[in-house]
Formats: structure tokens, sequence, C-alpha cells
């Protein structure tokens, strides 16, 4: 059966070697690697519950009496937006299952996001060649958390309102064109009655339609480039890819955090509640929430807003208001720095050559250094926009958590990135292969280069290289294998060649410096 | 199955079921507490006892107010106030620099409501009487109004307090703004006409008898609203939610990984 | 049957069983708590069933394949720029041609630019006043006027200007002071010690709602800006860097509460033209 539609396929528009190609690609399955594919399932998840919640919510500020099911709120005035939001969580059977999951989709989608973007970073995958993808990666994490906030923006609830109001004043604050930025995305003075409709369009076709793009590229490129590895044991080199194949292995593997994925996210979206839109009442322009917190993904540039200290620019009749400085220079400087980070780092270094095998974090102790210190600082960011809840919670006074943050949102991350930067010299410099088998003098008083201690390549005599086979299959077709014995290692190309000589080339390519002995059985 | 089993289970199943019942009844209709009426001699000689043992040290033999403690025959003073700090255990304190916090009153009923009708009637208070709140007469949605547009900003959207700040003595100081918990109808109707410490006073020309007992209403339904959703994990919105996604969602996905992949050490070299 | 296989199928059977029971309780009306457990149950079978199927039953990762440490065919590349410029060469021998041909898609880039304009109106000075006007009353936002007696000594009320009580930028916050604050601001602006500030903070536009009467200041829940209504709605703490601004109010013949005028400077946050208060 398969055979047959296999062939009517090919008999139309070929694609029989890509097809094999495909099916036995190898992937390297370190479980840091399935970061990315959290991310890209919780997307799907994000897709499917989405388009469910279209077919009932109403992007329309008309206003409406509510007189559904939710008694606090019968007879009140309100906007068809949030009715039909409220209708969807009380109304519509399984709809408020769906809601809760597309919300919380959308906060494991960031949060797998960035872990993914921590794992490429620390592990040097951004360099060349994969520098492209790196910009295609961070262009994809913006996309993502604007189509979060514009998300959390469409309920038109007390909460989300508030949000937009925000929004709207940073779009005020921008020098020179604020206020035609502002009026122009709002379409007037806040607020306006054309920003939801916007916001709907925007949120479930412009930027979906954009990251769904963008992220069949970034697999398409991972695909056309192979995925990193890291450097273990001797078989894993720049020239070769270590691991399962796609079929059927690695696609078990896929199929199955697909499922894991879909499973965390709609377990949640039962069982746990989020965004209660109904407690929160409909947006009204002189009410306001309390705490008024965004979601999580843009706590860090709330944080800022919070901590900033009340200073703004005012001359020559000008002025630069406060927001402009934490709300539009600092994400500025956080994307920008993101951006650049591979082109900055080559050039620092001068290492501009190609790299398919990780780092890990001690081997380039500053660049884990500058990624403690940049991650500290946001993770403090995200602590100050809970600065009223902290002070709540523990009693002490807003003003003195405030302060608090103003003065460890700059000092802590230096610290802890010149103490990363001496951890991870004194590691490198140990030798110790795990971090918890360095001795505990070597972080008091890292080894000076004359005094470093013996290292593990230093000692260890030179290891003989493995040797390959070409050898046929059954079916007259060829494969090689690399064996050490030495380490009981074997690997089995992961396809077949038409040719002695193809299968050869293709070992050879694989492990360039490995003696070849004569095929075998 | 064995005889055993059954009896356990003969046990648990009503058990089970009386508790899920008792989860869903309907509350108690509430009552408001009943009218202090007109005080009699013995309850006004109780009430100069108590006041004179565990009052007049800070607001002086005349509630006249010392160095210690404020007046308590300007403002809002009246039984209405008097009745709140009492009766949440804001008052008394044992120290006149401790902040007034609700807790629990070492006072019975009687005992507050002597010392209400002694004050009130001793210094001729110019404040209000204890208000008369009946939720039962109130609309959920009405109170939903007035909630939002005088209470939500500093009790929080779904009731669960907040902080604020004053500048004291030239020092910016914390104020803490509590949550409802075990707050009753009448003490709400009480904070709402008199403003007690930090909290403005809302008299009727704001918010009338008829939507404060809507308020009460709806203050009494938010200690413990429907959370349709699920877990409503301390109902303060994208802080928790944010918390709760990345330890529970992302944590159990990351352990999910770790089984799915391999770690350093295991894979095929 | 050995300890894996019974595993798997279990994993898998959870899966059907819950998807029954998903099917059971939607059909009686659902209830999302229960709905959410059985499509966890649903879904994370197929997933822990699927990877102990593959941990134990799959080929594992014994395979190798090669890669292009850096892209081959680098010698086409003298072919692809020769194709490219071969193909350029008449642009280049037309300049006029090809800088009409850029200048007209260039024309048409800028004129395509156009619509944006009508996504908004024009700012204008739009920010710079608001409803108030004078001679309007002071009304909740349920139209309600008040008289000073409305308000309790140390309390406050969110009032909008008559007839525009949905607009945003009007929203006003009107204090009456406690005995012995003396009123902040032109001794005009305020009557019976009953002030009235704009509501929408100088930081972001956020409505300052907490009103703290013992020392009467106005907190603003989103980023914390604190304004002492007595020094005239001066900030004290957080990133506002300006006081509310005041609205001057005094009483109509009927005692009910009425602005003198609009605000005398634009409400709510900062922005690049705004003039000086």
């Amino acid at each position: 059966m398969f055979r047959r539609l296999a062939a009517w396929i090919d008999d139309r528009i070929g694609g029989s070697a890509f097809a094999e190609s495909a099916l036995s690609k190898v992937f390297p399955d370190h479980w840091s690697f399935m970061l990315g594919e959290i991310a890209l399932y919780s997307f799907v998840v994000l897709v499917i519950t989405g388009v469910f919640l279209t077919f009932f919510f109403d992007p329309s500020v008309a206003e409406t009496t509510y007189q559904g099911d939710y008694e606090p709120l019968q007879g009140v005035t309100m906007s068809e937006a949030y009715r039909s939001v409220v209708d969807l969580s009380y109304d519509v059977r399984a709809g408020l299952v769906m809601r809760q999951a597309h919300h919380w989709a959308a906060i494991v989608f960031i949060g797998a996001l960035v872990l993914h973007v921590l794992r490429v970073f620390f592990t040097g995958a951004f360099r060349r060649p994969r520098e492209i993808n790196w910009v295609l990666g961070v262009t994809l994490l913006i996309l993502a958390l604007f189509n979060g906030f514009t998300g959390y923006s469409l309920p038109d609830d007390l909460l989300s309102g508030t949000g937009l109001r925000i929004a709207y004043s940073i779009a005020l604050s921008v020098p020179v064109i604020g206020t035609w930025l502002a009026f122009l995305v709002f379409g007037g003075e806040f607020p306006a009655q054309e920003i939801i409709p916007r916001l709907f369009v925007t949120h479930i076709m412009i930027v979906p339609a954009a990251i769904a793009a963008l992220v069949s590229v970034h697999l398409a490129l991972i695909w056309h480039q192979k995925h990193t590895d890291f450097a273990v044991g001797p078989a894993r080199r720049e020239s070769n890819v270590v691991g399962p194949k796609l079929w059927p292995t690695y696609a078990a593997y896929s199929v199955g955090l697909f499922f894991a994925v879909f499973a965390v996210i709609m377990a949640m979206g039962g069982l746990v509640q989020i965004n209660p839109v109904w407690l929160y009442g409909p947006f009204r322009p002189a009410e306001v929430p309390s705490p008024a917190q965004p979601d999580w993904w843009l706590g860090w540039a709330e944080g800022a807003l919070r901590i900033f200290p009340p200073w703004e620019i005012r001359a020559f009749g000008y002025e630069v208001p406060n927001p402009f400085y934490p709300g539009v220079i600092v994400p500025t400087i956080t994307f920008g720095a993101l951006y650049l980070w591979p082109f900055l780092e080559a050039r620092f270094t001068g290492d501009r050559g190609p790299h398919h095998l990780l780092d890990r974090a001690r081997d380039h102790p500053v660049r884990t250094a500058f990624g403690i210190t940049a991650l500290s600082f946001f993770v403090l960011l995200q602590l100050a926009a809970s600065n009223d809840l902290l002070a709540h919670w523990f009693d002490a006074s807003v003003a003195t958590i405030s302060w608090f943050f103003r003065i460890a949102v700059p000092v802590v991350p230096l610290v802890l990135g010149w103490f990363t930067y001496r951890l991870m010299v004194a590691l490198r410099a140990s030798g110790a292969e795990r971090f918890a088998e360095m001795p505990l003098r070597a972080v008091v008083r890292p080894a000076g280069d004359g005094e470093r201690p013996a290292v593990a390549e230093a000692t260890a005599a030179p290891v003989p290289d493995g040797e390959l086979t070409v050898y046929p299959e059954p079916d007259g077709r060829w494969r090689w294998r690399y064996r050490r014995p030495a380490d009981d290692l074997e690997l089995h190309s992961n396809k077949s060649y038409v040719t002695a000589d193809d299968a050869e080339h293709s070992a050879r390519q694989a492990f360039p410096e490995a003696p070849l002995v004569s095929s075998g059985d | 199955m064995r005889p055993g089993r059954v009896a356990v289970l003969t046990a648990l199943v009503p058990a089970l079921v009386a508790g899920a019942c008792s989860y869903f009844r309907e509350p108690e209709p509430y009552r408001p507490p009943a009218s202090y009426g007109r005080p009699d001699a013995e309850a006004l000689a109780l009430g100069q006892r108590l006041y004179q043992r565990d009052c007049s040290f800070c607001h002086g033999n005349e509630g006249q107010g010392t160095p210690q403690g404020p007046d308590l025959v300007t403002g809002e003073n009246g039984p209405a106030l008097t009745d709140f700090m009492l009766r949440t255990g804001r008052m008394p304190i044992d120290d006149p620099d401790e902040e007034a916090r609700a807790g629990d009153s070492p006072y019975d009923g009687d005992e507050i409501a002597a010392l209400v009708a002694y004050i009130d009637d001793a210094f001729d208070q110019p404040g209000t009487d204890i208000p008369v709140v009946d939720p039962a007469d109130g609309d959920l949605a009405e109170g939903r109004d007035v909630y939002a547009e005088n209470c939500a900003a500093c009790h929080a959207t779904t009731g669960i307090g907040g902080a604020m700040l004053a500048q004291r003595g030239g020092k910016t100081t914390g104020v803490f703004i509590p949550d409802f918990a075990r707050t009753s109808p009448t003490e709400v109707g009480e904070a709402a006409r008199t403003g007690p410490g930090a909290m403005p006073a809302f008299g009727p020309g704001v918010i009338d008898d008829g939507e404060l007992d809507s308020l009460a209403r709806y203050v009494e339904y938010l200690e413990d609203p429907d959370d349709r959703g699920g877990a409503p994990i301390g109902r303060i919105g994208p802080v928790a939610e944010g918390a709760v996604g990345w330890v529970l969602g992302l944590g159990v996905l990351v352990v999910f990984i770790r089984w799915v992949g391999t770690k350093r050490g295991e894979e095929a070299r | 049957m050995n300890g894996g296989r019974r595993r798997i199928l279990a994993a898998f059977g959870a899966s059907m069983a819950a998807s029954v029971g998903l099917t059971v309780v939607y059909a009686l009306g659902g209830q999302p708590q229960i709905e959410g457990a059985l499509l966890g149950v649903a879904l994370g079978g197929i997933a822990v069933g699927l990877v102990l199927f593959a941990h134990r039953m799959l080929p594992g990762g014994r395979f190798a394949e090669p890669r292009d440490v850096v892209p081959r065919a680098t010698a086409q590349r003298p072919g692809v720029a020769a194709a490219f410029e071969a193909g350029a060469e008449p642009f280049e021998r037309r300049r006029l041609i090809a800088t009409a041909f850029a200048g007209s898609l260039a024309l048409l880039g800028v004129a395509a630019l156009f619509p944006i304009r009508s996504l908004g109106t024009r700012p204008g000075r739009q920010l710079d006043h608001t409803s108030w006007r004078r001679g309007r009353r002071a009304v909740t936002v349920a139209g309600r006027p008040l008289r000073v007696d409305d308000l309790d000594l140390n309390s406050v009320v969110t009032v909008f200007p008559e007839g525009h009580e949905d607009a945003a930028d009007s929203q006003t916050l009107l204090i009456r002071l406690p005995a012995g604050v003396p009123a902040p601001g032109p001794r005009e602006w305020s009557t019976s010690g009953v002030v009235a500030f704009s509501k929408v903070c100088t930081h972001a536009g956020c409505p300052v709602g907490l009103y703290q009467a013992e020392t009467q200041e106005l907190f603003c829940p989103c980023h914390q800006s604190t304004f002492s209504v007595p020094e005239g709605a001066k900030p004290t703490f957080g990133p506002a860097t300006r006081p509310l601004p005041q609205l001057p109010i005094g009483l109509d013949d009927d005692g009910y509460v009425t602005a003198l005028s609009d605000y005398t400077e634009p409400v709510g946050p900062g922005f690049w033209n705004r003039p000086d208060g």
C-alpha cells in the first residue's frame, strides 16, 4: 500500500531521493535540543485552540447589555467583545477550557522560546553558519511577544484595557512622531473605537502568518544545515551528525512530545484558572484594576516602567517623557543586542570559522558571564513588576521594595556576571568534567596559566581513531560503519548507497581521519 | 469483595456525599446584628469599666485624645467606627506605635456593645450609627459596579488587598490594604460609611443605602467567587499565572524532554 | 506479557478510556475541570505510550550522517555572479531607463504609504484639552450632579463633565479635604474645601484610583506614582514627574459643583510637543 502510494507520487512529482534521505535523517537527541520543539508544538496548540475561539469571539466595541449566566454581570453594559469572552467562558460548551488552554499555551510558548534562546546562546549554536537562523529566531521571539500582548488586549476587560492604556502612553512618548504614532495605531485619542478590531486582525492573521512563515524557514534551515551537537566522545565531529534516525525513532519522540505539550496545556486549561475576565469586569476608562500586571513575557518591561526614577528631558519647549526610556529604549537595546550578538562576538573573538559542535558554558567564560548578567537583569526587572504584591505579602513599603530594585537591577547582574566569569575560568582550568566535581579551592584561588592543574587531554595517552568499513547489504546496496572497540562503539551510516564508492565517500566525509579497512563482511 | 472493604466503603460513601453537599451548600442567609437599642445602665457601667481599663490611656478619660492616640469626639467618630475597630480586632492595641490590624477581638459581643454604647453616650460622638446592612436586599450586579468604581483600586479587583504609600513625617512609609477575609456585611457598611484609618469615607451621597446592601453582597461574593476555570491560584492575575505556567507547564515539559532525550554520558557516542 | 509492553498498552488504554469519558462529559453538558483532566489523560497517554515504545522497541541513536562543514559547490559562485551580471548589463547600459524604472517604483512606494494616514485622526491639539468647559457640572459616571455635602469630609468621588460621562480624558477626582487641611492651588479654584484633580496619571495614563485619607495622597496602581493632594498633587514617589493638573471648580446657582473652565494644561502622560503648564 505504502509502496503504491509512494510510486504514484514519485511518478508525478518525483522526490524519492529526498524522501529517502529525509526518513533516514539523523537527529541528535540531547534533551535540551527539544526546547525549541516545545515552542513549536505549543504554537500548533495555539493555532488549534485559537481557531476555535475565533468562531465565538466578536471583535466589536459596540455596546450591549449582558444577559448571560454569570450573575454579577447581569444587566451590565459592556462591549460585544467582552460579552463574547464571558459567553465563551460560561455559555459555550468546552469554551472555557479552550480559552484557558489558549492562554496557557501562550505562556508555555514564550517560555519555551526563551529557554530555547538561552540554550542556543550559552552553547554558542548561533555561530557561523547559523547567524541567519539566530536572527530569524530573535524575530520570532519579538513576534511572539507582540502577539501575546495583542491577545491579552482583545477581551476588552478592565485589565487588558489598562494594558492598552499604557501601550498608548508609551507610543505617545516617542519623540517627534509620538502623537501621530499613537493616533494612527489606536485610531485617535485613547480609548478609540478602532483598536479592538485592529488588534483582532493583527492577532489572528497578520502575526500568526508571519510566525508560521518564519518558523518554516527556521526549520528548513535547521534541516538543511543539520543540527549542532555537543562534542562528547570520539564519534562526534564537526563533519558528522550522530543520533537516531528520523524514521521511526525520532518521529516517535517528536510526536510523543507534541502530545505531551498538548496534554499539559489542555490539562492546565481545565484545571488552573487563568485570566478570569468575569471577575475583572468590562473596561471602563475611569476604573483601574489592582494589581495590574501584564502577562509574564512583558513583566520585565513593566518592571522597568515601575522602578525607573522620575526623570525626563524637557528642553526648547519639547519633551521626551519618562515612559520613553524604560518603555522604548530598554526594549530597543534588548533586542538590538540580541540581534547583533553573533556578529559582535565574531568581531571581538576574531573567530569567524564554521562551528557545528557546541560550546559548554566554561568554554567561553565571557559569553557565559554576559549571558548571566543579562539574564539576571531581566529576572530582577521581572520581579520588580510585582513590587506592589511583594509589598503586600512582606508587609513592606512599596517604596522600600522599589528602591531595593532600583539599586539591585544595575548592581546585582554585574556582580553575578563577574562571579560567573571567575567560576567559568576556574572550571575550565580545573579540568573537571562536571561542575560538581570541581574542587572548591579552584574557585577561591583560580589557577593561573602557569600552575594549571593537569588537564585530562594532556595526560591521557592518545587514543587511536576508530575504523571505517564499507559493506554490502543483502539487497545489493552499500552501507558503512564506524567502529572503535576501545569504547565498544559502533555507528552505522544512516542510509544505504547504490555503489561502494558512494558509501566510501560518505564515510570519509563523516570521519575524515579514520582509516578505511577493506570492505568486509 | 471482603466484608471489611464493604464496611469501609459504606462508611466512606456517605462521608464523601456529605462532604460534597457541604461544599456546594448555600451559605446561611445573612442576618444583620440586632440593633443595640437604648443601652441599659448595666451595659454602660461595663463599657465604662472596659474603657477606663483598655482605652483611656491613649484616647483620654474624656475621649479627648492624648499624644498616644487620636480623639474620639470629632470627624467620623461614632458607634459605626467604634464598632468596626473593636469588632475586627483593630482595637485595642498594646503599643500606641503599633499599626491597627484586623485580628481576633479580646471582647465578646456584649462587651463590644457595651463599649460602643458607653463611648457614644459619654462623649456625645458626631459620627454615624451602625448602619443596617442586609446583603439579601442587595443586587449582585449593582454591587459589582459600586465595588469596581469605589473599592477595587485599593482592595484589588478580586478583593485580595494591596499596598500604597504615605508621607509621614517626611518619610515615605508603606500602607497595608487588607483583604476581606472574615469581613461581615455590617463591617463592610461601617468601613464604607466611616473610612477607618487610611480609607476614605463614602457617604450616602456617593453610595446610597441600597447600593451599600448591594456592595456588601458583592464583597461577600468575592470571598468565595465563582472559580469556574479551576484552581484560582490566589486570584492575583498574571503574576501567579506566569509563575504557574513556568513551574507547572514548562516544568513538566522539561522533565518530559529529559526523559525522552539523552543527557551527557548516555548518548550513543 | 512483559512489563514494557504492558506499560505501553496501559498508556494507550488510559488515553482511549479518557477519550470515551470526554465524549460522555461533553454530552452531559460539560464541566471544565473534568474536561481538562480527561484531555490531559487522553493526550498524555499517547505521549507516554509513544515514547515508551520508542525507548524500548525502536532502534536507538547509533547512526551517523556526514555533514558539510562549509557549504559545498562554492565552485559555482563565479557562475552565479556571471549569470547575474550578464543579465544586469542591459540595465546598466541604458541608465536613463533603469533610473526611470527605479524612480517609478520609489514614487509608487511613497504614494502607497499615504493610506496609512487613514488609520487615525490628526492629533492636532486634541491632547491639550478635555471636555470640561466653564459652567459644566461635575457628575458621577451615572450622571448624578453633586453638592458639597454629598461628599463626606476626607472622601473622594470620580466625576465627569455633565453630558460627557464617557470622556476618558475628562475623568476627574473630586476630593473633599478634611477640616484643617488648606485647599491647594489658587483660592478661586476650589470651593468649601473641595478640590478637583485629573484622574489620569501624568506618567502612563492609568486612572489614579487610590486615595489615602490619612495624608490625602493619591496612588496609581500601575506604576506606584504617588501624589500629595495638599501640595497640589505633586508627585512624591514613583516614576511620575509632573503633578496631576487641577481643575478650577466652583458652585452653580443650585449649589452643584461646576467647572470654572477646562484644565489649563494638558492632562495625562507627556508627549513631544506638550505645552508647558
